[in-house]
Parts: structure tokens; sequence; C-alpha cells
């Protein structure tokens, strides 16, 4: 790049910082979705095993 | 909700204040660089996230080894959550490459050898989860996926040393690359303080990804093991 002025980038570093920041925060929301999944399943399974019991 | 243990949130208020800094630092403490203008700051982000990719996969193999060598399930544990947050990285790595290389190569994608060797790489611990889901006895697919661990780590040293190695685009940076390199940039001091610090910050960032997500494969085995109890019962 042989430019005389510094060229106007900004809209590509926010695009990139956008993958930065929205890449993590999609993967944290599908850790807690997972993990609210499987919370539910334990309860659903000692409701059902205590069922079985009696 | 089941809340982490408490080494677990210091390491996660720890890597949000780091992030929070490492932020700071980027967009209030380095400058400007001139040729290729504010996109430049990308770079700060992009190679610690190249490089915990490396370090993820790195995470892998050892506890792949350590996997077949003890038979001990929390390897495998730990090698399987590696790679899927090696893999995030990952693609935030090859994203926010192809929108840097935009404005400073001006194409969003070529086939150069660090890109092909990156995006191989991708596609070998794809194909780890892809393997893993593919087999339903756990003591075969963990052993497997260790075998595949292992062997699939062949990729990131062949990755890590393609811009030195052939003729690329790809600025090199650490230590000295192609003559065909376009845009690299000497660091000013500011600049490798604020490097050095994200550096940090992303490696803080893996072990604290790595531990919520091996947390969480460990709540899936509990399920597992509890179906298998109510299953037997």
């Amino acid at each position: 790049m042989l430019l005389d002025e510094t060229p106007n980038t900004v809209g590509y570093m926010i695009a990139g910082y956008a993958v930065f920041f929205g890449l993590p925060f999609l993967y944290l929301v599908s850790w807690l979705v997972r993990q609210r999944n499987l919370e539910k399943d334990i309860e659903l399974i000692q409701t059902l095993s205590e069922d079985e019991k009696k | 909700m089941e809340k982490p243990n408490r080494g677990l949130q210091i390491l996660n208020i720890a890597s949000a204040g780091l992030l929070v800094v490492a932020t700071g630092l980027v967009f209030l403490y380095a400058p400007q660089e001139r040729t290729m203008g504010e996109v430049q700051r990308i770079f700060y982000f992009h190679v610690p996230s190249a490089w915990v990719s490396f370090l993820a996969f790195l995470v892998t193999f050892v506890a792949g080894i350590a996997y077949l060598r003890g038979g001990n399930r929390r390897w495998d544990i730990v090698a399987r959550s590696s790679v899927e947050v090696g893999l995030l990285f990952t693609v935030m790595t090859i994203i926010t490459g192809s929108i840097w290389a935009r404005p400073a190569w001006n194409t969003w994608w070529t086939w150069d050898p660090r890109l092909t060797t990156y995006t191989i790489m991708a596609l070998i611990y794809v194909a780890y989860i892809m393997l893993r889901q593919g087999l339903e006895d756990p003591e075969r697919r963990a052993r497997f996926a260790a075998v595949y661990g292992i062997v699939g780590f062949i990729s990131v040293p062949i990755t890590f040393m393609s811009i030195r190695w052939w003729r690329t685009i790809h600025p090199v940076v650490i230590g000295s690359g192609s003559a065909t390199a376009q845009g690299g940039f000497d660091m000013t001091s500011r600049m490798l303080v604020t490097f050095l610090f994200s550096l940090f910050t992303f490696t803080v960032l893996y072990f604290c990804f790595l531990a919520n997500r091996v947390r969480l494969e460990n709540l899936a085995e509990r399920v597992e093991q509890l179906k298998a109890k109510l299953l037997s019962a």
C-alpha cells in the first residue's frame, strides 16, 4: 500500500471487532442454553427415579 | 442454574476485566498505523486469537497422549472441550483476517500458504468433532479421538511455519518473513505493549473458556450417568 495519506478503514475495523465480540457472545449464549437443558434433564431424571421408588 | 465454583468465578471476572483493559489499550493507547489506518487495530486481537487456536489444539494433543497413557476420562473431556474452544478462535481468526485483508491486500481471500494451511487445520478439527459424533461407544470414541487429536496436531506446526517456509504475502510478527509479504509494519513501543497485553488476555480467556466448557461437559456426563442408572434400575 503506497498512499500519501492514511486511508479511512474504520468500517473494516468495526466489522472486525464486531466479530471478536459477537462470536464469543453467541458461543456463551449456546453454553447457557445447553446448561439449562442439561439441568432440566437432571431434574426430570430425578423426578422419574423418585416416582419409580414409590 | 448451578453457580460455578469460587476459582472459576474469579477466573471469569479476571478474564472479563483483562478483556476490558485490552480493548481500552487497543482503542485508547495504541497509536494509529499510518499506512493501513484504523483496520490495523484488528491485528491486536487477530494474532492472539490465532495463537489461542494453536494453544487449544496443543492442549488437545497433550490431553490425547494423557488419555491413551492412563485411560482417564477427564483427559478426553479436556481434549474435546479444547477443540470446541479452539475452533471458536479459529473461525474468529479466519473471518477477521479476511476483513483485514480486504483493505490491506485488496482481496477478501487468497489461497496463500498461511491461509490455506490454516483452513486445512480448521477442517481437520471440524472432522474431529464429526468423528466423535459418529461413534456411539464412549471408550472407543475417546480412544479414536485421542489418536486423531495427536495425528491432527501435525497441521499446527505446519500452519505456524508456513509463512517462514514458503513464499507468502502474509506478514510475520515474530522473526523475518517472506520478501513478498504485504501488510507488515514496524511496531512502536505502545503497539508492542498493547499486542503483548492482548496476547496475555487471550491466553487467560482461553483457559477461562476451557474451564467453563469442561464444567458443561461434566454436567453432560452426569446426565448420561443418571440416564444409564435409571434405565438399569
